[in-house]
């Protein structure tokens, strides 16, 4: 077994451990989806079609959406906190061990709220999202590589906390940003916008893009979706491992 | 000067002294705003112009206003009260001689305070250069006290509804759906005119909807000061629920020997 497989599991039995608690809040987080997804019901009853989307062309969005964010905020919790981490001086205790630092990190710790999300995802898509083997691929495909953007963005934003200094605001932030137009039709957006969401904030490639394929599959596409994941997935190690030579340790041990 | 009113000022320079969670905060708002205006506009445009008597313009100072009245309270603060009560942080806060509750939301309200005042500005701004000028000057004034109103309400249903950490001790997560009411039937999201007449009605009758839907109404053109009495109402109400709550709390806490 990996170091990262063990380190996962051992987060796993810590979440699930008290039981009631973890499915309560599994519960709780399915209920919070399903708000969206009445919002988007109601709103397409009132307005009907929009730039081409439908009610159902939303849901698969939704799907792609859950089933991303809760494999990098359920799983990967710490994929968010990593600004808060190095501004608490709480990465002392993983860069003593002889581990990769940032796996490590990311595999510690796992949030019970979001494995809501992870496992709600799939089943809205296998109940709403007319899965056939080919679009049940393409879903599959596109969140993982969603995942991929979304983890290696969060951890790049966090690594600027490294760079920067902050209470780790830049990952707050981009946070907030990549997940709100994650949550809505690429289409609606246009101009200097769209841009962002395809360089900056790269939203289109958590569930635009993804979406888009499940629809209307592109191979050109989706090689262009998995080279994007590869470049985000680099790009979050290469920040973290370089702004790592700024840490100051915290001296969480000696306290 | 009241332990309310130290409370009060507390909490409002604690928050003016914390530039970058403020900026963090009109920062989200921004992208709020760039994405409602995405939406609504190309709903509008595919409505023929008008929503339910809402224009692009009228739609986008609603979602200004009640934005700003929603993000002006930690959204967190439900998952806060539960922790220090399940913590037994409370215990600590009850052994001052003032009411718990009552200096809690006082805090609360300063620094709610401190960011309606950045976010109604920066938020006004934005506004006015995606939707234009506001509908009327009577509306975009009576807008302020609107949000302050609805935070108020905000601030004292979050401790209604966090109080109930005194009998379940994991309430951890409970401050998911209590956000979803202020989203949906409190109007956040969606105006309540734009829901189906069965679920508009529904909406109405709940405290929720003074904390996002009336400011956003007010903001859109309606300066009925009625709403404004709507808001005080149920602020009034929302308060003596939450003093009620913790009040049964403590009782309870101290039977326990917390």
């Amino acid at each position: 077994m990996t170091t990262v497989t063990a380190t996962l599991r051992a987060s796993l039995a810590d979440a699930v451990a008290n039981r009631n608690s973890f499915w309560f809040q599994v519960s709780v987080m399915i209920v919070n989806d399903g708000t969206w997804i009445v919002f988007w019901v109601l709103f397409f009853h009132q307005v009907g079609t929009l730039h081409g989307w439908q009610t159902q062309d939303v849901i698969v969005l939704f799907s792609m959406l859950m089933t991303s964010a809760g494999a990098a905020l359920g799983l990967l919790a710490n994929s968010r906190r990593i600004g808060h981490l190095a501004a608490d001086g709480e990465l002392d205790e993983t860069l003593v061990l002889p581990v990769g630092p940032l796996s490590h990190i990311l595999t510690s710790r796992i949030d019970s709220a979001n494995m809501g999300d992870l496992l709600f995802g799939p089943v809205l898509f296998a109940a709403a999202g007319h899965p056939t083997p080919e679009r049940a691929a393409v879903f599959l495909l596109g969140s993982v590589a969603g995942s991929v953007v979304l983890v290696g963005f969060l951890v790049a934003c966090g690594a600027l906390t490294l760079f920067v200094g902050g209470r780790g605001e830049q990952a707050d932030l981009g946070f907030n940003a990549i997940l709100i137009f994650a949550s809505y039709p690429l289409d609606l957006f246009g101009g200097a916008t769209k841009v962002l969401l395809f360089t900056a904030v790269p939203a289109a490639f958590v569930t635009g893009l993804p979406s888009e394929l499940v629809r209307s599959f592109d191979p050109a596409r989706a090689l262009l979706l998995v080279a994007v994941a590869a470049f985000f997935a680099a790009l979050g190690w290469v920040l973290f491992q370089l702004g790592l030579r700024n840490y100051s340790s915290g001296s969480i041990w000696t306290r | 000067m009241t332990p309310y009113l130290a409370g009060w000022r507390l909490g409002l320079l604690r928050t003016l002294r914390s530039p970058g969670d403020l900026s963090v905060r009109i920062g989200f708002f921004a992208i709020i705003l760039v994405v409602m205006s995405a939406l609504w506009g190309a709903a509008i445009d595919a409505s023929g112009g008008q929503l339910e008597g809402y224009t692009h313009s009228s739609l986008l100072w609603y979602v200004f206003a009640a934005q700003t009245a929603v993000l002006g309270v930690r959204p967190r603060s439900v998952e806060e009260i539960g922790d220090e009560i399940g913590g037994g942080t409370i215990a600590i806060q009850m052994l001052r001689p003032v009411s718990v509750v009552g200096l809690r939301m006082a805090i609360d309200l300063g620094e709610a305070c401190a960011r309606l005042a950045v976010a109604f500005v920066a938020g006004a701004a934005l506004t006015w250069l995606f939707a234009g000028p506001p509908p009327s000057a009577a509306a975009l004034a009576m807008a302020a006290p609107a949000v302050v109103l609805g935070a108020a309400a905000n601030i004292a249903s979050s401790h209604a509804f966090g109080g109930v950490a005194f009998w379940v001790l994991d309430a951890k997560s409970t401050w998911f759906l209590y956000q979803k009411l202020i989203f949906l039937p409190g109007g956040m999201l969606i105006p309540l005119d734009i829901l189906p007449r069965p679920l508009e009605v529904i909406s109405l009758l709940l405290p929720f909807a003074t904390m996002a839907y009336a400011p956003g109404k007010i903001a859109s053109g309606d300066a009925n000061p009625l709403l404004l009495l709507w808001q005080v109402g149920w602020l009034a109400a929302l308060v003596a629920i939450a003093a009620a709550v913790f009040a049964a709390g403590e009782r309870r806490l101290q039977v326990l020997g917390g």
